[in-house]
Order: structure tokens, then C-alpha cells, then sequence
């Protein structure tokens, strides 16, 4: 590969670049799935690219192809720069670069049990065994069982002299029971909804999760459901669990630090951030209990790697320093701006797409609460887990989301189910209300492998390291 | 660009090459560019070439699927025997009727020259004349050109053989000034349709008008809800209700409720590939023909949309709207429009003595799908209605409304339609006015 990202990078020089880089991406995934008794997929998938990226005359340019040849890397490389050349007729301030030592190396995510070399039968019969599981609850009339895996290996070259070889293998599962009668739907999820879970790692996570064993625990929740009542609306002392944390963070920390946001590079699709570049060393984010981390070295995580798609080593960097903004999500074209080098986010959905400013781990830092101590110490509120539905504006601040299942507190222990509860928030008022953060007994890594950005749409693999949190006064049961 | 002879050939070729019972391939060649603007600059500017090869296999009624982009001999036989291999070890579908039999397409070469013409140089002047407009008033502006070429074709072995020509282009605007924004959006197969500079000036216009926004106690109010609102709507509808495995798995609001009165008599909705401005294929990923579709008729739930697995199943024809298999989704409805109706945009606002005038909505999620009850915000031009006028601009509101409710209560839809959408799924809608439309929240 490394000739052939020779010969693009030198096409690329010798038609006007300044700087290129060029990604090879080899991807294969498997997807499978069964729902209410029958198989509904079992796809196999693979794919190969390169994609060369160029600065020129100040701007960017970017072509890719499926055709790995010398010739086609070098056509490609040509178009790249003609491209960049014809943005710089509608041009600002030339794209500075922040400065970066070449990196050199190899990097391979975690695996010990391959899960493509796993066989078709086993993890056919695991998922039918899971969905048939959740069908013994009679109130619930349609389950899904999913597996996936994905792996890529990826090549990454630049003209200041960066060659790295990276791989990936990333594995997932998870089950879902839906209960319905005329007039509602409620689902219930494990581990967690949206995809189920998802970590680098092999089938041995598979294993782990055990979906067998919480199959009827799930359909029993989600038959409960179908006559749990709604939350009254009010306002309540909120225990939010580890997942929807997860989702929390993501939506209203994770993407409003994102650089390239901040400085309105995403305003027409995904929108801005109330977060200024001037604020970062002052904004009061969050009370002292709110810590954030990005950090792309979390074993096991969707957010790890040994080098980001800029060829940036990864890295660990604090955000949020227990409420106060201190850092922002950065790339080389954006880190500029903030007078920073890198930390190291910028990341490619693919050989045929841009590396963005994406999110690593972005991770709330656990507290010290136990969490029946938090529950007993919270004395009357709401408990709620699992994320069901998300809405956030286009500057992040004012949110809504729902979950699957909560349970009224009362007298400081879980009491009443409550089904599809949903609150509402302003994005620092919600985070400066939180006073709570449970221990790293109950914090985990989640995976989240849908997140979408872009213009080409590019859908990211990120994670957020969470525990279960306490937030004061929180509107609920909105709109209900 | 791979021909669309070429590529049905390719598709044949992997139909011979999948020793199975029955087999089906699908080609999906795309070549596409986007040229993206923020801060009155090109800040992207990318392209791409990609063909996708994908293979159904099927031994009884043991289904696998497999797919690729090498297209080598070798590489080729591989992903048809990958999909022999899945179908051998997938457990039977009882349900799975085999694959559709051969009914010819019509009107599949779409596209347009002016479109693949459309090169990044065009879309540079494109740009700056949006971006002047903007520029000139001391608003920064964003946004996007996209062109695309698509070639589509399936074959199978009960003899389907359909192939496409597609072009695409689609360009939107934001304008930004200090407290107000601004919203313009176009889509066709035809890029030489894209007046730029006319769209730069209806978001800039709309920037301005908006600038210094007031705030609005949340509480239930009558709406008239913008184009690009209503195709938001439209999008959840097709998503949560059109489908007929939404509607056989009792999802859907339309499931048990076939013949009877779900929205106002003045919405009706169909889909419809062969309309003048449909985009995309006039057959779905399995090659069936898309069929023009009544969803819902004078507010009376009508039918859902099939694909050959759900027709059977549910016992309708198959309309012709399967997406590539594997298809955990169900069928799902790609030109859906929103029947016109006899009212002027100014007749909406005129009837109202206190309301709210929304241009497009932002990140809309469902909370509950029966009901389609959507939660979102407002974005890029709110505004009060007073008196049958427009009098002030509003800070974003969300809301979060059942919308099979509100669209109950629909109380008129312009004459007027506006082609919304991605060149994958587009809807073509009036704006309407809904009754009642409950505001649950305020970004002050």
C-alpha cells in the first residue's frame, strides 16, 4: 500500500498541492438478524477505496475511488487537487495546518475471539434462541436479536511524510422486546437500545453480554409497560442511568465542543454550538461535580485508535475540568483557531469521505455515590433508563429526550414503573443542576456506532464512558 | 460511469454465477460531488465513484445476502458464493413468497446532461453568487451543492431485468446575521433549473426578517407550517405508518384503521414515482415496478406501501417499494406527496388571529409512533401571527405534538407545493394550517 499512497501523494504534489494525504480503507461486516421467529438478515459485506485529500492555492479538495491501482490513485489525486483549486475561487483565510511530527507506526484494536471466523450457526442460534426468549412473554408480539461485526484496516499516508497501518475489529449485539396493544408501542431494550452494544473487541463481548440470560427480563419489563402509567409532568429530583448518560453527554457536551462547530463549519446541516471559542478557560459548562474527558486511548472503546485520520497519535485531553470548559474537539484545519495543536479528532467514515472533527470517548468522569445510596439520599424523584427518543436544537442547548422505563422514587427507593418518561432541559442550567455522579463500580464504556455528521452524511463510531447521575429540578413528562 | 446496460449485464452475470435456487443482483453505480460553504467560503469540496454489487440468494426459502465493491472476476464469484454460503446456513423464512417475477419499468432513464455537466467549477460560481447575497447584507451564509449520477440495475431469475439512469442536484442555504437566520432549498434532476443567486437572496430575505426574535409564552397554538416543515412530517409519516410491515405489526396509526377518517378530508397523501419532479427510479431494489400508491384519501387511511415480502404477507398487491435486501425495515415510500389544495400561503396566515408561522423544523425525533407524536425544534424563521399578519420573529420553539392530531385538524393546504428532499427521498407538499399545535418549549 505504500507505493500506492506514494504514487497518489506525488500526483497530488506535482499538480499544485501544498499538502495531501491519502487513505486505503479495507472493510468487511456481517449482519445478522432474527425478529418475531424468522431470520430477517444475514448479510455479508465488504469494500475497498482509496480517498485522496489535497491543499491547494489555500483550500481543500477531495476525491476517492473504489479502483485501488497506481493509475486510479494517481487520476484521483489529480481531481483531488483540480478540486481544491476550484474551491479556492470562493475562498477565505488560506486553511492553516497545525503543526505535527510525522507519524510512523502500526496500531491493531483489541480481539480474542474473531468474530467473523465464529460460525454462521452459532451466532444464528444464539439470536433465534434470545428472540424465542422474549416471544414466552405473550404480551409482547414482535422481538429482534442483532449481531454485527466489523472490521477495517486502514492505510494512512501524508506528503509531510506520515505512513501508518491501523485495524479494527468491532463486534456487537443486543435484543429487543416490543409490547402493543391498540393504541401503544413500548420497547424495551439490552444492553442498550439503538443497536445494542457495541465495543472493539471480538465475540468474547458477545458472550459477555449474556442475552440470553436478560431475554425474559426484558420481555417482562416491556410487557409491565404496556400498563405502567406515564410520568405526571413536574419538575423532579432526576437519576438518569449509565446509557442515557451516555447519550446526555453526547448530544449536549459532546457535540457542542466539537471545533469545527463551534466555528460554524457545520451551521447549514448539523448546526452551531452556544459554545464560543473564547470561552474555552472561562464558561462555567457544569457544577464541580462535571468532568470530561476525550480520549482515544480507552481500551476496547468505538472511540479509540492509534492515529486519527490526520495522522494525530491519540490522545487524552480534559473539556470539561469539574464544570469549567477547558478544551474543545479539534483537528489540524481547526486546532488554529484555538492555538492549540490537535488533540487528535479527526476522523473518516470511510476511505470516500473527509476526516471531521468527531468524538473519541467523550466521557463523564465517575463520582463517588453508591448507587442505592443515591437513590435513598434522593428521597423523592425519578429514576429512568434506556434511551427511547432524542431532540436537541442547532446550537445544542435546549434538549429532549425520552426513555424507555423510569421508576418513581419514593421514600428513597425505587418504586412505581413509569413507562416512555421524557424530560427536558437548557444545556448548562442541566448541567450545573447535576449534583451527583455515581463510582466507577457503576461506570461503563458505551458504544455508540450511529452517530451522524456531514455533508456527505458520515455516520461515526464513538463511545462515552458514564455512570448513573443525579440532576436537581428537572422538567418531565413533557407535552404528555 | 458504468453504463446501464453495462450494468444490468454485471447484474446478469452474478445471477448466473449464484448456483442457488432462485437469485437476484442489484448495481448501484454512483458518481457524485458536493461542494459545501460556511463562512461565506468553500470549506468542502468532495467527490466520489462507487459501484455496489449485491447479491440475494435464495435455496427454499433460506435467504442470504452478501455484496461488494471489487468488481474482478474473482472478487465477483466470491460475493455470490458468500450469499450461497449465508442462504445455505440461514434457518427457512416459512413467509419468504420467492423472489418477484418480471413486469417491465417505464420512464427509467432519467437523466439529465445539464446535470452531469454540473462540474466543480459551476459549482464554484454557484457558490459565490449564493454567498454574495448573503455577503452584501453582512449575513454569513452556509450551506451546499451536491450533484450526483446513479445507474441502477437488477436482475434476478425469474427473469427481472430493469436498469436506471438518475441524475440528481440539490442545493441548500442558510443565512446567519446576529439573532436571526434564514432558510432557501432546491432540488431537481436537472442542475440547470438551480437559479443561485435566487436562492441566496430568498434565505438572505428571510435572515433579515427574522433578525431580533421575541419570546412566546409555550402553550398550544394554531400553526401554519412552511414547506420544508411539512415535508419533516412527511418523512416520520412514511417512517413510522407507511409501511406494511409497520402497518401488519400494528405500529403503524394506519394499522386497524383502513376506511376510516385519520386526518382532516382536506389531506391527502399518495406516492408517486412519475410525477414531473419525482427523482430517482420508477422500480424498487428487487425490480417491481413502482406503483402509484393512494396512502391516505381525503383524510381516510387508504393503503400502506408493499415490497414482494410484505404484499404477500399482508395480502396487497406489491406496489414497488422494497429498499435493498436485506431489508430489516420493510418497505417504504420514496415520492410521497401531499395533494394540493385551494388556499394562498396568505389565505393560511390571514385566518389566524394569534398563531405560529414555522419555516423548517430541527432534529424532529419520535416519542411515540402510533400517534407519530414528534418532538423538535423550530429553525431559520419563526414567526408570530397576529391578526391574519405576520408581526414579529420568535426565538426557536419546540414542540411536541401527536401529528396524527394535528393533521386531523388541518384546516387548509395551499395550492402552492414545494419539491422537498435528498435526490434518495423527496416529498413534494404545500404548507398547511393545523388548528392546534402544542409548543412545549422556548430556547431564550
Amino acid at each position: 500500500m505504500r507505493d500506492l499512497i506514494t504514487a497518489a501523494l506525488e500526483a497530488a504534489l506535482a499538480a499544485g498541492a501544498t499538502y495531501a494525504d491519502a487513505r486505503v480503507v479495507d472493510s468487511s461486516r456481517e449482519e445478522l438478524r432474527y425478529s418475531t421467529g424468522r431470520v430477517e438478515v444475514v448479510e455479508r459485506t465488504d469494500s475497498v477505496g482509496i480517498g485522496v485529500r489535497v491543499l491547494a492555492d489555500g483550500a481543500w479538495g477531495f476525491a476517492s475511488t473504489r479502483e485501488v491501482t497506481d493509475a486510479s490513485a494517481v487520476e484521483t489525486a489529480r481531481r483531488a487537487a483540480a478540486i481544491a483549486k476550484a474551491s479556492a475561487l470562493v475562498a477565505g483565510a488560506p486553511v492553516v495546518l497545525a503543526p505535527l511530527e510525522p507519524a510512523t507506526g502500526t496500531w491493531a484494536g483489541p480481539c480474542e475471539i474473531d468474530p467473523f471466523a465464529v460460525p454462521l450457526e452459532t451466532k444464528l442460534a444464539l439470536l433465534e434462541a434470545a428472540d424465542a426468549a422474549m416471544r414466552e412473554q405473550p404480551e409482547v408480539s414482535i422481538t429482534e436479536a442483532h449481531f454485527g461485526c466489523y472490521r477495517e484496516r486502514k492505510w494512512f499516508g501524508s506528503s509531510e511524510g506520515a505512513f501508518t497501518e491501523q485495524s479494527f475489529t468491532e463486534t456487537g449485539a443486543g435484543i429487543v422486546a416490543y409490547a402493543i396493544d391498540s393504541d401503544e408501542v413500548v420497547t424495551r431494550s439490552y444492553p442498550n437500545s439503538h443497536g445494542g452494544g457495541w465495543k472493539q473487541a471480538g465475540w468474547e463481548y458477545v458472550e459477555s453480554l449474556d442475552l440470553l440470560g436478560h431475554a425474559p427480563r426484558v420481555a417482562e419489563q416491556a410487557a409491565q409497560l404496556l400498563t405502567a402509567p406515564l410520568v405526571d409532568p413536574g419538575v423532579v429530583d432526576l437519576i438518569i442511568d449509565g446509557s442515557q448518560m451516555s447519550l446526555q453527554v453526547h448530544e449536549s457536551i459532546g457535540h457542542p465542543t466539537e471545533l469545527d462547530r463551534v466555528l460554524g463549519e457545520e451551521a447549514a446541516f448539523a448546526g452551531t454550538s452556544w459554545v464560543r471559542l473564547e470561552d474555552v478557560g472561562s464558561l462555567t459548562y457544569g457544577s464541580e461535580h462535571v468532568t470530561v474527558t476525550a480520549d482515544a486511548t480507552v481500551p476496547g472503546s468505538l472511540g479509540s485508535f492509534g492515529f486519527d485520520d490526520d495522522g494525530v497519535p491519540a490522545a487524552r485531553d480534559v473539556i470539561v475540568d469539574r464544570g469549567v470548559l477547558t478544551g474543545l474537539l479539534s483537528s489540524r484545519d481547526t486546532a488554529p483557531a484555538l492555538g492549540r495543536a490537535s488533540n487528535g479528532c479527526a476522523r473518516a467514515d470511510g476511505y470516500n469521505r473527509i476526516p471531521l472533527v468527531r468524538m473519541t470517548t467523550v466521557s463523564l468522569e465517575p463520582g463517588t455515590w453508591d448507587f442505592d445510596d443515591l437513590v435513598a439520599d434522593t428521597g423523592e424523584g425519578l429514576y429512568i433508563e434506556t434511551n427511547n427518543s432524542w431532540s436537541i436544537d442547532d446550537k445544542r442547548l435546549n434538549f429532549q429526550f425520552a426513555c424507555e422505563i423510569g421508576w418513581t422514587i419514593e421514600n428513597g427507593e425505587l418504586a412505581k414503573m413509569v413507562r416512555t418518561p421524557n424530560y427536558t432541559g437548557i444545556t448548562p442550567k442541566f448541567w450545573a443542576s447535576c449534583d451527583a455522579v455515581c463510582s466507577k463500580a457503576h461506570w461503563d464504556v458505551w458504544g455508540l456506532n450511529n452517530c451522524g455528521k456531514g455533508e456527505p452524511m458520515q455516520v461515526a463510531h464513538v463511545a462515552h464512558g458514564a455512570a448513573p447521575a443525579r440532576f436537581r429540578g428537572v422538567q418531565v413528562g413533557v407535552g404528555r | 460511469m458504468i453504463t446501464p446496460q453495462a450494468a444490468l449485464e454485471l447484474a446478469q452475470r452474478a445471477v448466473s454465477l449464484t448456483h442457488a435456487d432462485e437469485a437476484e443482483a442489484l448495481v448501484i453505480a454512483e458518481q457524485s460531488a458536493l461542494t459545501r460553504f460556511a463562512n461565506n467560503r468553500i470549506n468542502q469540496n468532495v467527490a466520489e465513484d462507487d459501484v455496489l454489487l449485491s447479491v440475494r440468494a435464495v435455496i427454499g426459502q433460506q435467504v442470504g445476502v452478501a455484496s461488494t465493491n471489487r468488481l474482478d472476476d474473482e472478487s465477483v464469484a466470491a460475493c455470490c458464493a458468500s450469499a450461497v454460503e449465508s442462504a445455505r446456513i440461514a434457518p427457512a423464512d416459512p413467509s419468504f413468497p420467492g423472489l418477484p417475477d418480471y413486469e417491465p419499468a417505464r420512464d427509467s432513464m432519467r437523466a439529465v446532461e445539464a446535470t452531469r455537466a454540473f462540474d466543480e467549477t459551476a459549482r464554484a460560481q454557484a457558490v459565490g453568487a449564493i454567498v454574495a447575497e448573503s455577503a452584501s447584507r453582512g449575513l454569513t451564509c452556509a450551506g451546499k451543492i451536491r450533484v450526483s449520477e446513479q445507474v441502477i440495475a437488477v436482475a434476478n431469475s425469474r427473469g427481472v431485468q430493469q436498469m436506471a439512469a438518475l441524475t440528481g442536484a440539490q442545493a441548500t442555504v442558510l443565512s446567519m446575521g446576529e439573532t436571526g437566520s434564514g432558510w432557501a432549498s432546491f432540488l431537481s434532476r436537472d442542475a440547470s433549473e438551480l437559479d443561485a443567486a435566487a436562492l441566496g437572496t430568498e434565505a438572505a430575505d428571510l435572515a433579515v426578517r427574522s433578525a431580533d426574535p421575541t419570546d412566546l409564552e409555550p402553550g398550544v397554538y394554531p400553526v401554519v407550517l412552511g414547506p420544508d416543515a411539512v415535508a419533516d412530517i412527511m418523512d416520520f409519516l412514511a417512517y413510522t405508518g407507511f409501511s406494511a410491515k409497520a402497518f401488519e405489526e400494528k405500529r403503524s396509526f394506519m394499522s386497524g384503521r383502513v376506511g376510516t377518517q385519520v386526518f382532516s378530508p382536506l389531506v391527502t397523501i399518495i406516492d408517486d414515482a412519475y410525477s414531473d419532479t419525482a427523482i430517482g427510479a420508477t422500480f424498487d431494489f428487487e425490480g417491481a415496478p413502482k406503483r402509484q400508491v393512494p396512502l391516505v384519501t381525503e383524510g381516510i387511511a387508504f393503503q400502506p406501501v408493499t415490497d414482494s415480502y410484505w404484499a404477500d404477507k399482508a395480502g396487497y398487491q406489491n406496489t414497488g417499494h422494497a429498499l435493498p435486501a436485506p431489508n430489516p425495515y420493510g418497505p417504504m415510500p420514496m415520492n410521497l406527496e401531499m395533494i394540493e389544495g385551494e388556499n394562498t400561503l396568505d389565505e393560511l396566515i390571514g385566518s389566524i388571529d394569534r398563531g405560529v408561522y414555522v419555516t423548517r423544523f430541527h432534529y424532529v425525533n419520535v416519542e411515540d409512533p402510533v400517534r407519530v407524536t414528534l418532538t423538535g425544534m423550530t429553525r431559520d424563521g419563526t414567526f408570530l401571527i397576529e391578526n391574519g399578519k405576520l408581526t414579529r420573529p420568535l426565538k426557536n420553539l419546540r414542540f411536541t405534538q401527536p401529528i396524527v392530531e394535528a393533521l386531523h385538524d388541518c384546516d387548509g393546504v395551499t395550492a402552492e407545493r414545494k419539491f422537498v428532499g435528498t435526490e434518495e427521498s423527496a416529498s413534494l407538499v404545500p404548507a398547511l394550517l393545523l388548528a392546534h399545535f402544542n409548543f412545549t418549549g422556548q430556547t431564550s
